[in-house]
């Protein structure tokens, strides 16, 4: 298959060094299996999963542990065979406490189904295909965890005309998703077979960028299985060119409207091991229990690509590479730019959870931060054409309003305006807050709202 | 094109604010809040442009033929008020919300030295009548100009973090007078 | 013609004209006020603190007079400002007890431990994204005085990691309660002045580790009222503030000295 170029190059954004040198040539490991997994049910976005277990239920690899509740809600499956020991509430790597189902495993990783579905697959109907996915507890794997059986089910009225598969990667340090491509490449390719089915008039673009050459070439050869209008598409590297938005801009050229969602201009954005995910659940009828992730950085002895069950404990991960190497400073789940730093070693990989940053101690003069000089970097880096200085200063002076009119919600929390701050402000941290701020403010007027009309 | 001259001359060059520095009051107390400055401007450029014309004609065919030019301050001001009034009035009916926003400084026009100032000033310069009503119409958009560019500054300032000496109404008047330091790069552009 | 007599009729006649014009334009531009809704409004105490569920005192105001809204939801106004409003609108109308607001937490920095150093806004919903401001208990007050920040009259004040409310300001306007990103902040009727300060579901020896002072469900309390006054809510005792509570027991036999007697708004009488 012929390899295109992206023809629309978004606007800001930032060059870091990428610093994947470490890990993209080294092949996926497999760690034993952990002694504990602590499974969390609100992995994705929406409405927790509703447990099906106990303590002292003993369950088996692949079984169903909990269930979705209510309709953007997903599933969630035993990794491994084991003993659930604990149903409870305990803090998360996302820095939230939620319910967590712990099991104690038993080695022996029995599972619960043997055997694919009978049937062929490709005459089912997409509201069947789309109904296993949901059963398998499948959710956006790039990081957001929306819930896919959701998203593939777009109102009447939306058709979706571009179907893209995101192996752009773009943060730095993450190599999972490049190792999946150059190892299970074929796997990934079932997975767009499956979406095209359900998305028969769809083009299907798949996206990588152009620092993953051998990535490119491997999805190239393989994707030559697939019919229709199937296009290898070269990103230029760029951060965040991996953005839903901001991919969905360089291939098609057109944007999502602000405060909309990418069916508003007819584009569907899967990540790649979602992609597999989907075409695992379908084909073979496999839940999602396990995961690529980068586990990496300067403070880690060995930094790894490590394929992952799902509540694997960090601090088991940390240990299978090796250890730290020195005193740990800061630990990040997920990427430097987008990710979430950790409270404590307690947290445990979810379906989301792209990679671990084991960070030594900063020098102090990054952490201070200053008042905003109002030098312009981060208007020029932001993606989304924001002011996040102004945002920044409204946000701090809590004025909301100004928040609101300087559209703070359309922020995607990238990173960059942070990257850029001379001034070492906490940019995403302040977003964050409007954002919560302007939102009550929202529900506040629409209740005054509903009081003066009734 | 004389008329263009006169205007620009009173918004830019000779501004009523910065250079004049009357209707500093309004300047400082309506400028905390854009739509509320807009609005203000608004209103004082209807008050200014038709009290101009009614001062003018007051002037010269009443008190210039009955001798009585001594009594032009206190006729003058009882125009203005009348029309501050009725502003006030057609405020409060149209939209509420501005006339609430406004609050004391609305009736604060008719004190304002700015527009008392534009009247005498036409009566002084002796302009003719349109000239007087293009005059009284370019001092009043020179106000509007000064107040929405200072309320933009001033709104930007609310976000930052000033220290505790210069917080409020000092940073305010500070900045106030760059500004008129800045217009002053405009002298010499029209010779009025 | 006499000077005098010249300005007399012109300023005389302008006037004279001015004002009918005004008058005039007043008839046709007049606009409907209620002068009830102002007098209503001046009898409010002027907060504007949005406790009653309205915009501010003039908007409750606007609902009293012309939709009866009931009178007696201003918090900050009492008991003393529902008789007013009652008598001004001849309705019946009995005032609900005063509240005050309560942080249901006692972990300062000398009983409550800590296990990251957090380096970020200085605010408790910024630091939640995180999962804290450091303090190793995560349901713990995190101590960054956004609730200080929120109170119009400041009656909350932070020491030395703690937020504790101030009794005597108090206005229960309710402001802080949402504020508060872990909902520690409970509004409480200000009669009842024993209080379980803690507010964590980790079992006992959990909640042992990480502060010197938090509930470890030991049930002692809820034994000694007999289930009436404390109740267990999963791994904490939660005082019931419906039903009077004055068994000075639980305060002494508690032996994570976590139930403590803080008073409400009215000055204790000389013993």
């Amino acid at each position: 298959m012929n390899i295109i170029s992206s023809l629309f190059s978004g606007s800001g954004g930032i060059h870091p060094n990428d610093s994947k040198k470490g890990t993209a040539t080294q092949a996926t490991v497999t760690p034993p299996i952990p002694p504990l997994l602590a499974v969390s049910l609100s992995q994705h976005l929406g409405a927790p999963s509703k447990p099906l277990v106990k303590k002292g239920d003993a369950v088996l690899k692949g079984q169903s542990i909990a269930d979705s509740n209510g309709f953007v809600s997903s599933r969630v499956h035993a990794p491994t065979s084991g003993k659930v020991v604990f149903v409870g509430p305990r803090m998360t790597a996302s820095g939230k406490v939620a319910t967590v189902v712990e099991i104690e495993t038993d080695g022996l990783d029995q599972p619960f189904i043997s055997e694919p579905p009978a049937g062929d697959w490709t005459t089912l109907p997409p509201r069947e295909l789309i109904e296993r996915i949901h059963q398998a507890g499948i959710i956006g794997m790039g990081g957001a965890g929306f819930p896919t059986h959701v998203k593939l089910s777009p109102p009447p009225g939306k058709t979706i005309q571009t179907l893209i598969v995101n192996g752009a990667e773009c943060e730095p340090f993450l190599t999972a998703d490049h190792r999946l491509m150059l190892e299970q490449a074929e796997s990934i390719i079932a997975g767009i077979g499956v979406l095209q089915h359900i998305f028969k008039d769809a083009q299907v673009r798949i996206a990588i960028e152009d620092n993953k050459p051998d990535a490119l070439a491997a999805l190239a050869r393989a994707a030559d299985k697939l019919t229709g209008d199937v296009q290898i598409v070269r990103l230029r590297t760029a951060y965040p060119q991996g953005a839903e938005k901001q991919l969905i801009y360089s291939i098609t050229g057109y944007e999502v409207p602000s405060g909309g969602l990418p069916m508003d201009v007819q584009a569907l954005v899967e990540n790649v091991a979602t992609a597999q995910a989907i075409g695992e659940a379908v084909i073979r009828g496999l839940p999602l229990i396990e995961r690529l992730l980068t586990v990496t950085g300067p403070a880690l002895a060995q930094p790894r690509n490590i394929r992952a069950l799902i509540g694997t404990p960090f601090s088991d991960l940390i240990a299978f590479c090796g250890g730290p190497r020195g005193p740990i400073g800061r630990l990040i789940c997920g990427g430097p730019l987008m990710g979430i730093a950790q409270s404590s070693l307690a947290g445990a990989v979810t379906k989301t959870t792209s990679g671990l940053l084991v960070l030594p101690p900063e020098r102090e003069a990054l952490f201070s931060s200053m008042p905003c000089i109002s030098c312009g970097r981060c208007v020029k880096a932001c993606p989304m054409r924001l002011l996040p200085s102004t945002l920044s200063e409204a946000s701090e002076t809590e004025q909301d309003a100004i928040a609101e009119e300087f559209n703070v919600l359309d922020c995607i929390e990238c990173g960059c305006c942070a990257y850029v701050c001379p001034a070492h402000r906490p940019m995403v941290q302040h977003m964050r807050r409007a954002k919560v701020r302007v939102q009550s403010l929202r529900k506040q007027r629409d209740a005054q709202k509903k009081k003066q009309t009734s | 094109m004389e008329y263009i001259l006169l205007i620009v001359g009173a918004v830019l060059v000779n501004n009523f604010v910065l250079t004049r520095f009357l209707g500093i009051c309004p300047f400082l107390g309506v400028s905390k809040d854009l739509p509320t400055a807009v609005g203000m401007g608004g209103a004082v450029i209807f008050v200014i442009t038709c009290a101009s014309a009614v001062t003018w004609v007051f002037q010269y065919w009443i008190l210039v033929p009955l001798h009585a030019d001594y009594l032009q301050t206190i006729a003058f001001i009882l125009v203005i008020a009348t029309f501050v009034q009725f502003v006030e009035l057609v405020l409060k009916k149209s939209s509420p919300g501005l006339h609430r926003s406004l609050g004391i400084y609305l009736p604060l026009i008719t004190t304002n030295c700015a527009v008392l100032g534009v009247a005498v000033l036409n009566i002084k310069k002796e302009l003719p009548f349109l000239k007087s009503c293009a005059f009284g119409f370019g001092a009043a958009a020179g106000f509007a100009l000064a107040l929405i560019i200072f309320t933009g500054m001033r709104e930007k300032i609310s976000r930052a973090n000033p220290p505790v000496a210069f917080q409020g109404t000092a940073l305010a008047l500070v900045t106030a007078g760059l500004l008129s330091l800045a217009f002053m790069g405009f002298s010499g552009l029209v010779k009025f | 013609m006499d000077p005098v007599l010249t300005q007399t009729i012109i300023i005389g006649l302008t006037g004279l004209i001015c004002g009918a014009i005004l008058a005039i334009a007043a008839h046709f531009l007049a606009v409907q006020e209620n002068p009830r809704i102002e007098k209503v409004t001046g009898l409010l105490p002027g907060l504007n603190c949005g406790a009653c569920g309205f915009a501010g005192c003039a908007d409750y105001a606007k609902a009293i007079v012309t939709q009866a809204a009931p009178v007696n939801l201003c918090q900050p106004g009492g008991v003393e400002t529902v008789a007013i409003l009652a008598a001004e609108l001849g309705v019946q109308a009995v005032a609900a007890e005063r509240l005050v607001a309560i942080v249901l937490c006692n972990g300062d920095d000398s009983r409550a431990a800590r296990s990251v150093v957090y380096n970020g806004i200085a605010d408790c919903l910024a630091a939640e994204f995180v999962g804290g401001s450091g303090k190793a208990c995560r349901y713990g007050c995190m101590g960054l005085g956004t609730c200080a920040r929120i109170c119009p009259v400041s009656a909350i004040r932070i020491e030395q990691g703690l937020a504790i409310v101030d009794p005597a300001i108090c206005i229960a306007c309710g402001k802080c309660v949402p504020a508060c990103p872990r909902t520690l902040i409970k509004l409480i009727p200000e009669s009842r002045s024993i209080h379980v300060l803690c507010h964590s579901q980790d079992r006992g020896p959990d909640v042992k580790k990480v502060c010197s002072v938090g509930c470890i469900a030991c049930t002692l309390c809820v034994k000694i009222c007999n289930g009436q006054g404390i109740t267990m809510n999963g791994q904490l005792a939660e005082v019931d503030y419906s039903v009077p509570l004055d068994n000075d027991e639980v305060i002494e036999k508690c032996p994570a000295h976590t139930i403590h007697r803080r008073t409400g708004r009215k000055p204790e009488k000389p013993a």
